[in-house]
């Protein structure tokens, strides 16, 4: 199963436009003066978007599942949520810094999904791809997603945390929105991974239970991810559960965040390098 | 010809010793406006006074006012200053410099605190009170508006508004980098410090939802918690008024530290660790400095909100090289409209000029003419008049595009053969005439108004 020619132009397209989205938002913070286009990098971002749609649409449409099997939807998902989520945001909030970042990475990832080579997953070869593995799939890139989101926020907390504390007033400073908004913005976006994960997982242990005949998988099966995704559930999980308490707040909270989405895209990453079991491949 | 001529007094050059005599309080205003507008050869004109500043603009016909004209206004104006040598603290600007000042001081790129908004709405005061003496006319309402339009530029393209230059406000700024909404934050005023009060007002501006004053005397908490509609507590609650205040200013006379890190430990402990804004103006300090260790606890002396003025500052000061440039560019679109306004005269002087020599020329070619059938009568005179039109229209706009029209026009005097008298008060005077009553009734605020160029149709 090749990618087809119109889904790698619209994904080069949709890449070039995050990738001018970023720039116009790293040159408003390096620019003394205020843009006179502040509707241009939003609007690179929504042109990027729709080819990205696009591109995934027929993606769906070609292979005939929504699953995300292998590394590269994964990664086109994951950008494709987080300029979503990014969009969604701007429009509510403001938080036009958020923007320099997101792009930055969506930008980075469309490139690796038109860079990385194609193979067919395992999955395809043998059964048909049923709606909970698609399920746990997309419910997991959209935690990964939440997270970076919780990650990027929590980063600029404590960046600007940095700043105030050693009063350094630069442009970047003056950029950052208030340290309780990005407290705010890592509490609803922690939350939300870990209901992703949490619904991600449980659709996986069903259908773990369904195909082999029990909820927790073998080395062979998938433990790897089992393990990673167990050790992010339990980080996602104190951080909802402490805030709760009104224990952590602001800067630890920022750090679990952060500890959080690493261990999520290191699994990630070691799945899509060292697992040879049931699950995607690169 | 127009002249453009300022003169005037500002904080840079005057101490205030001079500024406070020289200036023009609201009821000496009027008949100080009034006076220089009788003066001879005044055709408009408008006086700016401030506390920082005292300036008269005049546009005058064909000479500039010498700097003695406006210091002898100042003193007949101003008794008091009739000893009082005005001359050396006088800046005297004419034509383009006496824009280009103008538009710098409503960009508020002459101010003491470069970037102040107040400025600019002084100037449109002082425009507004003289449009209602009629002392305005089209050229002084053109320079002010496109001075307004330019501060409206500056203060929306560049940077030079956004940071705040005084401790209080800075304080403020900060507060808003910490705190996403201000509705449901408490305050906790900490002493009666002047700076105190003054942050205070800032917060209350900013619709903090309470304000609690603290200190050492009730009477003197209880006035000042009537003063800012704030609640009174005595410094006995102060770890339990702590632990529901999100801003902490402290400024009392006390000699020791008043909030140490066991009282914040608990009040944070208290306050579930949400961040808490401690500003301490004192000086001997209140707060013990380990306090700004403490996690979600940000601590800001008097010297560390200087340092952010002095940035704020500085970074001002880089924002008006980008403010300089929108001046000048604003400064080269009045001269365009000048020198355009400028040769309608010239043209209308010309033309008249032309038509003279065409009626004669017809009256001498009568007989001939009378000679020949009605519609080709006709047909000739279109076609001269087309010709004449035709070739005059680059003349017209040589005039109208010229950087120095005086040149300009010598050059087409000798070309044109054109009599030096064409030039005459009496060929004049209708236009002038008209200038001086036109109407200036376009307040400040509206689209640029552009009064017609006169005769400018007909070219």
């Amino acid at each position: 199963m090749k990618i087809s020619p119109l889904e790698l132009l619209l994904l080069e397209m949709a890449s070039g436009f995050y990738l001018g989205a970023f720039v116009l938002y790293m040159s408003e913070i390096l620019l003394s003066r205020p843009t006179r286009v502040p509707w241009a990098p939003v609007t690179a971002g929504i042109g990027g978007v729709l080819f990205q749609s696009l591109a995934i649409f027929i993606r769906f449409g070609f292979q005939g599942h929504v699953a995300l099997l292998s590394l590269r939807e994964v990664l086109s998902f994951f950008s494709w949520t987080l300029v979503l989520a990014f969009l969604y945001l701007e429009h509510q909030r403001k938080v036009r810094i958020l923007g320099l970042f997101i792009f930055g990475i969506a930008s980075l990832s469309t490139l690796m999904v038109i860079g990385i080579s194609f193979h067919s997953p395992i999955f395809s070869s043998r059964a048909p791809i049923g709606l909970l593995l698609s399920l746990h799939t997309i419910l997991i890139d959209l935690g990964l997603a939440s997270a970076a989101l919780a990650f990027i926020v929590s980063l600029l907390y404590l960046i600007l945390d940095f700043f105030l504390r050693n009063k350094i007033f630069n442009r970047f400073f003056s950029r950052i929105p208030s340290l309780e908004t990005l407290d705010q913005l890592n509490n609803n976006f922690s939350g939300l991974g870990f209901v992703f994960l949490t619904t991600g997982l449980i659709f996986a242990m069903i259908w773990s239970w369904e195909k082999f005949g029990r909820t927790l998988p073998h080395a062979s099966q998938g433990g790897l991810a089992f393990i990673g995704a167990f050790l992010v559930w339990v980080a996602y999980a104190a951080t909802v559960l402490l805030r709760w308490s009104k224990r952590f707040r602001g800067k630890q909270a920022a750090y679990l965040s952060i500890s959080g989405f690493l261990i999520f895209a290191a699994t990630i990453t070691a799945l899509a390098l060292f697992s040879k079991g049931s699950h995607f491949i690169l | 010809m127009i002249k453009i001529t300022l003169a005037g007094v500002n904080h840079k050059t005057a101490p205030v010793e001079i500024r406070e005599k020289i200036a023009y309080p609201k009821d000496t205003f009027i008949p100080a406006i009034d006076a220089l507008s009788k003066e001879e050869s005044v055709l408009e004109c408008v006086i700016l006074s401030t506390c920082n500043r005292v300036e008269i603009l005049t546009i005058t016909s064909n000479i500039y006012p010498e700097p003695e004209f406006f210091t002898g206004f100042f003193s007949r104006t101003h008794p008091s200053l009739a000893s009082i040598p005005i001359r050396p603290h006088l800046y005297y600007k004419t034509d383009i410099d006496a824009v280009e000042h103008l538009f710098n001081v409503t960009s508020s790129l002459d101010s003491m605190i470069v970037g102040e908004p107040q400025i600019t709405g002084q100037v449109k005061e002082a425009f507004e009170s003289c449009r209602r003496e009629n002392t305005i006319g089209p050229y002084l309402n053109q320079i002010f508006q496109r001075a307004v339009s330019t501060a409206k530029r500056v203060r929306s393209e560049t940077a030079i508004s956004h940071l705040p230059v005084s401790i209080s406000y800075a304080a403020c700024q900060l507060a808003r980098k910490i705190f996403q909404n201000m509705s449901n934050k408490s305050v906790l005023l900490l002493g009666g410090g002047e700076m105190a009060q003054l942050t205070a007002r800032h917060m209350k501006k900013m619709g903090v939802h309470s304000l609690t004053v603290m200190t050492r005397d009730p009477q003197k908490g209880m006035l000042l918690a009537g003063e800012y509609e704030a609640a009174f507590a005595p410094m006995e609650r102060l770890s339990d008024v702590m632990a529901e205040s999100d801003m902490v200013v402290c400024s009392t006379g006390a000699d020791t530290y008043l909030l140490t890190v066991p009282i914040m430990e608990k009040a944070m402990e208290q306050r579930g660790f949400k961040p808490l804004f401690l500003i301490d103006i004192a000086v001997p300090r209140n707060i013990d400095p380990e306090i700004s260790r403490l996690s979600n606890t940000f601590l800001y002396n008097i010297d560390d909100l200087k340092t952010v003025v002095e940035s704020n500052q500085k970074e001002r000061e880089m924002e008006t090289f980008a403010a300089r440039e929108i001046v000048q560019h604003e400064i080269a679109l009045f001269q365009k409209w000048r020198s355009e306004r400028s040769a309608v005269p010239l043209i209308q002087a010309l033309r008249r000029h032309t038509e003279k020599m065409y009626k004669s020329e017809l009256d001498r070619f009568s007989g001939t003419l009378d000679g020949l059938p009605e519609e080709s009568r006709k047909q000739v005179k279109i076609l001269t008049q087309s010709l004449i039109n035709k070739m005059l229209h680059p003349t017209y706009q040589t005039l109208r595009n010229s950087s120095n029209i005086e040149e300009a026009w010598e050059w087409i005097s000798r070309c044109y053969g054109l009599p030096p008298e064409i030039l005459s008060q009496e060929a004049l005077s209708p236009s002038e005439d008209s200038e001086k009553k036109e109407p200036a009734d376009a307040a400040l605020d509206s689209p640029h108004s552009n009064f017609p160029i006169p005769g400018e149709q007909s070219c």
